[in-house]
């Protein structure tokens, strides 16, 4: 393969599609006609083209259809609103394509969201009371101290005890 | 007798049977290369089409015509065949043998290993595209069998145009590693 294969190899496929411009279209063209691997490449597209038209247009006949339209016609006949779950879907666009393109993306963001702000929420307010209060307990020859502070409340509460041999509070 | 389509639309919106009659025998083949695309199954194929066609009565309300009707049309087509596809996915497959197997036309000059060999092919057509995810199958066969462009791929298929050129890329890619056999040019 030539070195301008690599540029046209991404315009064949739009040429093979009849996606390009008229300057595009005579760069492959030109490309085409000195390149037997690029022309390989592009007989092969069209190959796989006609093989999947081909089998597609020989396999139905008018007379299918007719007996298709009288189905049609009597169902119509038979029931021609929408169950309120087909009405739904319908209106919502539900579809396969739909599924796969907005339900997967939807869970994900929902999932992302749920893991980087309430579980983090959830995990502070459950441990709050132990890092939002501090506790010390301060020996000395004359007072033994106790301190408990909330920073939230601004709370500050200290005991004062006269001795080391004295116990301290249970509350 | 010939209708322009905003009207027939209207018409079948308001419940007129004949209007759809028009609109199916505009559409009816053009739904049935969709669905014969994606199932490569003639009568699985034309019960699609008659799904498609009932849907699309009890349905038609809800086209406001911001969008073609057609892509309004084969967007329904496609998700029908790929909705029937998951549920026969559920059911074992059937023999290619018999009348589900494709069907050629009776032709006095085609011999008997002619149909064999079409057969052949059938049969791996179908084993390929079966291998395809959902969203390649619907845009390899909206670009070949029915010649949209990508814009009207993408806005049958609700993605963009880049999208499509990435999907169809990837389908061709494995369709011709697929198919190999059948696609190699001749000498």
């Amino acid at each position: 393969m030539k070195d301008s294969c690599s540029s046209v190899s991404e315009l064949l496929e739009k040429y093979h599609d009849q996606e390009v411009t008229k300057q595009e279209r005579s760069l492959v063209e030109d490309h085409l006609s000195e390149c037997s691997a690029c022309r390989v490449l592009a007989t092969e597209m069209k190959e796989l083209g006609s093989l999947l038209k081909a089998p597609v247009e020989e396999a139905a006949g008018k007379e299918d259809f007719y007996w298709v339209w009288q189905k049609v016609q009597r169902e119509i006949q038979e029931r021609p609103r929408l169950t309120w779950w087909e009405s739904l879907r319908s209106r919502l666009g539900v579809s396969p394509l739909f599924r796969k393109k907005v339900w997967v993306p939807a869970l994900t963001a929902a999932m992302l969201i749920l893991s980087l702000i309430v579980v983090p929420a959830l995990m502070r307010e459950n441990t709050s009371p132990t890092k939002l209060s501090t506790v010390e307990y301060v020996e000395s020859p004359d007072y033994n101290v106790m301190i408990y502070e909330e920073e939230k409340g601004n709370v500050t509460v200290i005991w004062l005890f006269d001795g080391p041999d004295q116990e301290a509070p249970t509350s | 007798m010939s209708y322009d389509e905003a009207e027939l639309i209207s018409r079948c919106q308001q419940g007129d049977q004949d209007a759809l009659k028009e609109i199916f025998d505009r559409y009816q083949i053009k739904v049935y290369r969709i669905a014969y695309g994606v199932v490569r199954h003639r009568e699985d194929a034309l019960d699609i089409v008659q799904e498609v066609f009932i849907k699309l009565y009890r349905s038609i309300r809800n086209f406001k015509g911001k969008s073609n009707f057609y892509t309004y049309l084969y967007r329904m087509a496609m998700n029908t065949a790929i909705d029937h596809t998951r549920k026969r996915e559920k059911i074992p497959p059937v023999s290619l043998d018999g009348e589900d197997a494709f069907q050629p036309a009776e032709d006095p000059e085609k011999g008997a290993d002619r149909i064999l060999l079409k057969k052949e092919l059938e049969g791996e057509l179908k084993a390929a595209m079966e291998k395809l995810p959902s969203d390649q199958k619907a845009v390899i066969l909206l670009r070949e069998v029915e010649g949209l462009s990508y814009q009207e791929i993408a806005e049958v298929t609700e993605c963009s145009i880049g999208t499509v050129m990435s999907r169809l890329h990837y389908a061709r890619k494995k369709l011709q590693e697929y198919l190999k056999d059948y696609v190699k040019p001749r000498d």
